[in-house]
């Protein structure tokens, strides 16, 4: 049986106060996949992300996870966000090992008392991602590549299929951006999709094997080596982007 | 020292207040974690204010006061979401037009109420003159807002660090935010009688903002913040007995005198240490 794509979104249009944020969006991202997603400020790519987590209607169209309605899917933990650095308070009083464990509470009881499969996923997670010696660790003592690390650990204790990370390359240092990379590749490779937005255009095309141009609507998308062109820049941006491709 | 804890035991009254007051101290001691972490403290303020017209209401009316409380608590929070996207004013001027507004209203009721209830006491609280079914009232009442709080814990923690991370995963956090904002206004009537409307934010921050400079684990915060309102619910009791002032004013002053030890004393972010929460 041919399996069903990771996110499918049908004829997808999304208005805010008669306001259209997106429209006609029609994708297909195939599993065990990295995407890019492109686009300038206020293109829609935070719209999009919403709207695969279910957290907007579209006013038309359809989304589908894994061939499942969107809100089934959610309930099923298949979709994970990992936050940009900026919307995490990292003062907030939880260890690493707290925050991990807050991606099995969908598995566990209204009380959240982790039973020990959930501690055992918990540390498999973080064993995934190199944090298990940091569990402890209150998590404003981390690195800029630790805390994404202990969010990607939180998706994977979640047994999330797809992950969407916004911004993840916002404000760390080259090093541990090559770091978070290595990192998604193996995920891919372990079989998840993942959807990244970026400003980075120059480092996002040299990981993501597809990427998605948006601009209130779908402008291009593809294989990277097929749709990363001058062309494809100016439109998005609207201006020629000299010296982005590799 | 002995002598100094013992005498005023024999008064029934003060048994009666430490009761409560400790009571009272517990159940915002837990509640004060999430407001401090969720950035509720204006919202806390705002809602204690908002309660009085409702209060008086349900007295005139014959009804629990905590019916009342409840109304004009979820009410005002309700009408600060209507006005601030009807309009282009920011949440906090929404804020402190609708709360002195319906604070306000609540003054202007109670000197229009002829009753036999001095409503200055919903104002600054009278813990020592507390009538034995108010104080079974407010037993009742904190007993299963800590009850419901405890049962949450963990959800409620989750709503105030990441809720999107709760939405995608298919927690309620529309049903969330209403119950923490339920449970502060239920705390607020409870802490009524202990503090007044007044002081009652103070009840509901600052134990929680003291534990939270002390530890950076929530359980160990969870801990703090119940002790310090307890100690503070007791030591004031027993400062206002001996001074012969108000005891709400004297809970909150140790209260808020805890809280200066612990900015000057905290071993990992006191001011001695050096130590600095990092971003």
């Amino acid at each position: 049986m041919r399996q069903p794509p990771s996110i499918a979104l049908e004829n997808v249009t999304v208005t805010y106060h008669d306001q259209v944020a997106l429209h006609g969006i029609n994708l297909a991202l195939p599993p065990g996949t990295i995407v890019g997603l492109v686009g300038m400020n206020g293109s829609g790519k935070s719209t999009l992300f919403k709207t695969i987590m279910g957290f907007i209607t579209p006013k038309t169209g359809r989304v589908w996870i894994e061939g499942l309605p969107i809100h089934q899917a959610q309930k099923q933990g298949w979709v994970a966000y990992i936050p940009q650095s900026e919307q995490v308070d990292w003062q907030f009083p939880v260890s690493v090992q707290d925050v991990v464990m807050m991606g099995r509470y969908g598995y566990i009881n209204w009380l959240r008392i982790p039973r020990p499969i959930d501690r055992r996923m918990v540390e498999m997670s973080l064993r995934q991602v190199d944090m298990l010696p940091l569990k402890n660790r209150q998590i404003g003592e981390l690195s800029g590549g630790q805390k994404k690390r202990a969010f990607l650990a939180r998706a994977l204790a979640q047994q999330a299929h797809i992950l969407l990370l916004d911004e993840p390359f916002n404000g760390v240092d080259m090093k541990t951006e090559r770091e978070i990379i290595q990192l998604l590749m193996q995920l891919r490779d372990a079989g998840h999709t993942i959807l990244v937005s970026s400003h980075d255009l120059s480092g996002i095309s040299t990981f993501c094997d597809q990427i998605i141009f948006i601009n209130q609507t779908i402008l291009a998308y593809g294989a990277t080596q097929e749709v990363f062109t001058p062309e494809n820049l100016n439109r998005t941006f609207g201006v020629p982007l000299p010296g982005i491709i590799p | 020292m002995w002598d100094w804890l013992i005498a005023p035991l024999q008064y029934e009254f003060m048994v009666k207040a430490l009761l409560v007051s400790g009571f009272v101290g517990v159940v915002c001691g837990v509640l004060s974690c999430y407001m401090t972490l969720k950035g509720w403290a204006l919202m806390g303020d705002a809602v204690a204010h908002a309660v009085t017209p409702g209060v008086v209401l349900a007295y005139v009316l014959n009804l629990p006061l905590a019916v009342g409380a409840f109304v004009f608590g979820v009410g005002s929070v309700w009408l600060m979401g209507w006005i601030q996207k009807q309009t282009r004013i920011r949440e906090d001027a929404v804020m402190g037009v609708v709360f002195t507004g319906l604070f306000a209203l609540g003054l202007v009721l109670i000197s229009k109420t002829p009753s036999n209830v001095d409503f200055l006491h919903i104002l600054f609280g009278n813990v020592l003159g507390i009538p034995t079914w108010e104080m079974v009232q407010t037993l009742v009442m904190g007993g299963l807002t800590l009850g419901v709080l405890l049962v949450f814990k963990n959800d409620l923690l989750l709503f105030c660090f990441d809720p999107t991370h709760a939405r995608s995963i298919g927690i309620n956090i529309t049903g969330l935010h209403y119950l923490l904002l339920t449970l502060l206004s239920l705390t607020i009537v409870v802490a009524l009688q202990t503090v007044g409307i007044v002081l009652v934010v103070a009840m509901l921050i600052t134990p929680g903002a003291t534990a939270y400079l002390l530890t950076d684990r929530f359980d160990r915060m969870l801990i703090l913040a119940v002790l310090s309102g307890l100690g503070a619910s007791g030591l004031g009791t027993y400062l206002s007995y001996y001074l012969d002032a108000a005891t709400g004013g004297c809970i909150v002053l140790v209260q808020t005198l805890l809280f200066f030890l612990a900015m000057v004393g905290a071993p990992k972010y006191g001011l001695f240490r050096g130590g600095r929460r990092s971003g």
